[in-house]
């Protein structure tokens, strides 16, 4: 599903961000990148997204290279991708309804498919009492869980979170894992950037430990 | 898939309206200011214009004849001088009238008169110009003429207020170019803060993998709207108090030519709503795209 070759990415400051990544992602799998902050950890999920193109390297995602990628193309290798961001990202002067259907909006669905969907993310989140209000009536738990029903509303093939349970107390963060773990077994592949030690040691998937730019680790039912 | 989703485009502009009522009458008031500021130059133009037209148009030769001269010679003077390209107007004053005239001039010491017992004043045509650049050229061939005593035109005033009027073109052209290049800087300044204070969802939509078009067209068009409305308000206002003012001048001024035809007027206020969509359309347009990029 996703593969890297001798990646290399560098900024404009002249830092190195990623250094001679090689990794294979397979179909399916659910897979923790930890390491301490700046090891490369969200570069290396932007690359997948294709928020940035690597400075060296291959990065193969579903079978398209993304350094060849032509800027036309992006919006659909993104349709295949859910990401799940750390501060959320969610609109605030939508309701939680119109925050899962703009995305699917966004990407030509009917409006019966929306319904469709979103009733689907709702039978699996949770919050389908609270479509009505705005996000920041939410709690934290509950907007994560938000963002996490915007990411999978239309199917993607690979879910991307960065730190999803950063803001969480341990309860509610447990809360998010198991519904991962569960959107998981329905076949959608996983990377999960985390710094989450109870979380991660907890999960016993693979982890794949980044320091500096490397990966110095790759171990499967891994611990932190 | 453009006219597809055009409903969902108009509809999710308009939303915006509603979502950040502040934001679009802030950013409306703005536009409509700057508008406005442009169309009070464009009257001030049209009007100084009109005014410069009307000046020159003043200008004028004045052909004086010999006494003796033949009905027959007359006639034939009077068309050789009307073949000439480039004459609006020619007038005969005969040596009568030209009498009546001076006495009407003297008033009340047109007794001086009384001492002369012969008119010594000379007929004349009296010759408008369409175009006051050539009336030196078409002085001198009228001189040439046959019975043709002299000819005048104000040579100096001529030449002094075709340059006056030519410096007044020039630099009133070059302060509306100017004006207009700051509003739209100004326009599109402003609408880069709509955008920005939207530059969440533009992320968003992009990471869900939106086409660029899908979500630059609701920001297209609520650019647009915004353009419009400020134009259309600024065009409003600017009308009644145009007319106010102009009432106000003629009290002051009568014999002032200003423009009060809404035909004559009709150009700027197209001007002002294509300043206002275009900028606003072109100014949102440019603004998403520097926020596609994520």
């Amino acid at each position: 599903m996703i593969r890297m070759f001798h990646v290399y990415k560098n900024y404009p400051n002249k830092i190195q961000a990623l250094r001679d990544i090689n990794i294979h992602i397979r179909k399916g799998e659910f897979v923790f990148l930890v390491g301490p902050t700046g090891a490369g950890k969200s570069t290396l999920l932007k690359l997948i997204y294709r928020g940035i193109v690597p400075t060296k390297g291959q990065v193969i995602v579903d079978g398209i290279n993304i350094a060849r990628l032509k800027p036309g193309y992006i919006p659909y290798l993104r349709r295949n991708i859910g990401i799940v961001f750390q501060d959320f990202k969610l609109l605030y002067d939508r309701t939680v309804y119109e925050n899962i259907s703009f995305g699917l909006k966004a990407i030509g669905a009917t409006n019966f498919e929306i319904r469709q969907q979103v009733k689907k993310v709702f039978n699996l989140v949770g919050l389908e009492h609270k479509k009505k209000i705005k996000p920041h009536l939410l709690s934290g738990g509950e907007q994560q869980k938000l963002c996490i029903a915007r990411a999978i509303a239309n199917e993607p093939l690979i879910l991307l979170t960065d730190e999803p349970t950063g803001n969480l107390d341990p309860y509610t963060s447990w809360e998010i894992m198991k519904l991962l773990f569960h959107i998981n077994i329905r076949g959608t592949t996983i990377v999960m950037a985390s710094h989450d030690k109870l979380m991660v040691d907890k999960a016993k998937k693979r982890v794949v430990r980044l320091e500096r730019g490397r990966i110095i680790e790759d171990t499967q039912r891994g611990i932190y | 898939m453009i006219f597809e989703n055009m409903g969902f485009y108009i509809k999710e502009a308009l939303l915006s309206f509603r979502r950040s009522t502040l934001m679009s009458m802030a950013t409306i008031l703005s536009i409509t200011t700057i508008l406005i500021i442009v169309g009070v130059l464009l009257l001030i133009s049209i009007n100084s214009s009109l005014f410069l037209k009307n000046l020159e148009s003043q200008l004028e030769i004045v052909v004086y004849l010999e006494d003796n001269i033949s009905k027959a010679e007359l006639k034939n003077l009077k068309s050789n001088i009307t073949s000439i390209d480039g004459i609006k107007e020619v007038k005969f004053v005969s040596k009568e009238e030209a009498y009546q005239r001076l006495s009407e001039d003297l008033g009340e010491q047109k007794d001086i008169l009384s001492a002369i017992e012969v008119n010594p004043l000379p007929a004349s045509f009296e010759i408008q110009v369409k175009d006051p650049k050539v009336i030196e050229q078409i002085a001198n061939r009228i001189v040439e003429f046959k019975k043709v005593e002299e000819v005048e035109y104000g040579r100096e005033t001529a030449e002094r207020l075709l340059n006056f009027t030519y410096i007044f073109r020039r630099a009133g052209m070059l302060v509306l170019a100017l004006l207009i290049f700051a509003s739209i800087l100004i326009i599109s300044n402003i609408i880069k803060i709509t955008v920005y204070a939207r530059r969440n969802e533009i992320e968003i939509m992009s990471l869900a993998g939106a086409t660029s078009w899908f979500i630059k067209w609701p920001f297209i068009i609520e650019g647009f709207l915004q353009g419009f409305i400020s134009a259309i308000f600024s065009i409003i206002i600017l009308y009644n108090f145009y007319f106010l003012a102009i009432n106000k001048v003629h009290q002051v001024i009568p014999f002032l030519p200003l423009v009060v035809d809404n035909i004559d007027l009709l150009p700027i206020g197209l001007a002002i709503v294509l300043l206002g969509s275009f900028v606003g359309i072109l100014g949102s347009m440019f603004s998403v795209g520097k926020y596609l990029d994520v």
